[in-house]
């Protein structure tokens, strides 16, 4: 059992900051390999042209399961050990429709906005300043919205626990969903007229 | 293009496909033997029974007491709080739920340290809990110390007068009783007194 690698003591805590800056240059990397630093490429899933976002995050969640899952049946990942973001059900819904306003509006997720910003995209850039202005908002009114923020607390929930299956079924029906929304995706890329960006 | 891709989302979903067929591992991580028997020789696991009954006594949150002694010898008479949990299920799922609770000192007790001994190395060696520990002695033990309670010589340190006057309290805490049967001032036999006057000293009249 090595893994997770911090919190079983094969790395030192003290790393996980420098292996955080790490993580997050070859995860801008990988974003801006794929296109992700073009907003019209993103946006182009709302539009039924360029289906990239949702293939790549498909792609990354089954990869991961998989991968996870494989490794804690080989002994090498202690899966008891990962951490599960808490569900807080309202603050989860309410961020969510924010968010998806903001995604649609501007075409950026907050990664893909540095990203953009990154590569010296003028767009990215005022996305960014747009977020840090959201989130010092948010900062100062926290007290206004912290019962809301805390409210439909569920604790680290798993959605086949909810469901009542093992992991294994569910991520079998995830990868299923997955391959059939490709095609999918596909099809319906090949229908809607090709925007040249 | 389009037959890479299919390529690829066949091995997808053949590997998990896999995952789902795959035989139940069994969860059984073992304690290596080394680690084991340091902890083995570690006296740290015991609890001396009064340390116990003095955080029950206190109520100590963080005390979690394991009977694991048969279940009609458990109804006749338990220790205030305990649960009682059979050896041979202490591995169990709900059993390991109860145990792994974070801030918890889980103490195992039965009649002597028979049993408790065996459970702590069963769950040292499968399981690692990191606060176990055996109430030393077990409750014959328990019952010999607190509820009969021991003498101490008029002689000793102050800290055994201390011992035994905790184990007086605790057994009045346990069973109620020592009100009437300990002895109070007024029932000790009453010390005579006998005046011993001085001979009067010789006066020292006359011329010096």
């Amino acid at each position: 059992m090595i893994g997770p690698l911090i919190q079983s003591g094969f790395i030192p805590q003290a790393w996980d900051n420098i292996i955080a800056v790490f993580l997050g240059a070859a995860f801008g990397f990988a974003l801006e390999s794929s296109g992700f630093s073009s907003s019209r490429k993103i946006i182009g899933t709302f539009f039924g042209y360029d289906f990239v976002v949702v293939k790549v995050f498909f792609t990354a969640a089954i990869t991961a399961s998989i991968g996870l899952l494989y490794l804690d049946y080989l002994g090498l990942v202690n899966f008891s050990l990962l951490y599960i973001q808490p569900t807080f059900m309202t603050s989860a819904i309410v961020g969510g429709i924010i968010m998806g306003i903001g995604f649609s509006m501007g075409g950026f997720c907050p990664g893909t906005s540095l990203c953009a910003a990154a590569i010296g995209r003028i767009d990215g850039m005022v996305f960014f300043g747009g977020m840090f202005i959201g989130v010092f908002l948010f900062s100062e009114s926290f007290p206004f919205w912290e019962k809301m923020y805390y409210s439909g607390s569920q604790g680290p929930k798993m959605i086949n626990d909810a469901l009542g299956i093992s992991a294994q079924l569910f991520t079998l029906f995830l990868v299923i969903v997955a391959v059939g929304m490709f095609y999918g995706a596909a099809w319906v890329q090949r229908k809607v007229k090709k925007v040249e960006y | 293009m389009q037959r890479k891709y299919t390529i690829l989302s066949i091995l997808l979903v053949v590997l998990a496909l896999g995952l789902v067929i795959l035989p139940k591992k069994t969860n059984k991580t073992e304690t290596d033997p080394k680690v084991l028997l340091s902890a083995l020789a570690e006296k740290s696991r015991f609890l001396t029974t009064d340390l116990v009954s003095k955080r029950i006594i206190e109520n100590d949150p963080t005390l979690l007491l394991i009977d694991l002694r048969p279940a009609d010898q458990f109804k006749a008479f338990a220790l205030p709080g305990a649960i009682n949990i059979q050896p041979e299920s202490i591995l169990s799922d709900s059993n390991s739920e109860l145990l792994k609770q974070l801030g918890k000192d889980i103490v195992l007790y039965a009649n002597s340290d028979l049993a408790s001994e065996k459970a702590w190395l069963l769950c040292a060696r499968y399981v690692n809990y990191s606060r176990l520990y055996i109430m030393k002695g077990g409750l014959n033990e328990w019952y010999n110390t607190i509820v009969m309670g021991t003498d101490v010589a008029a002689t000793a340190s102050s800290a055994e007068f201390d011992l035994v006057n905790f184990r007086k309290a605790a057994r009045q805490y346990f069973t109620g009783a020592g009100q009437t049967t300990e002895k109070t001032a007024t029932e000790k036999t009453p010390v005579k007194i006998t005046v011993v006057r001085k001979a009067p000293k010789s006066s020292s009249g006359g011329g010096c």
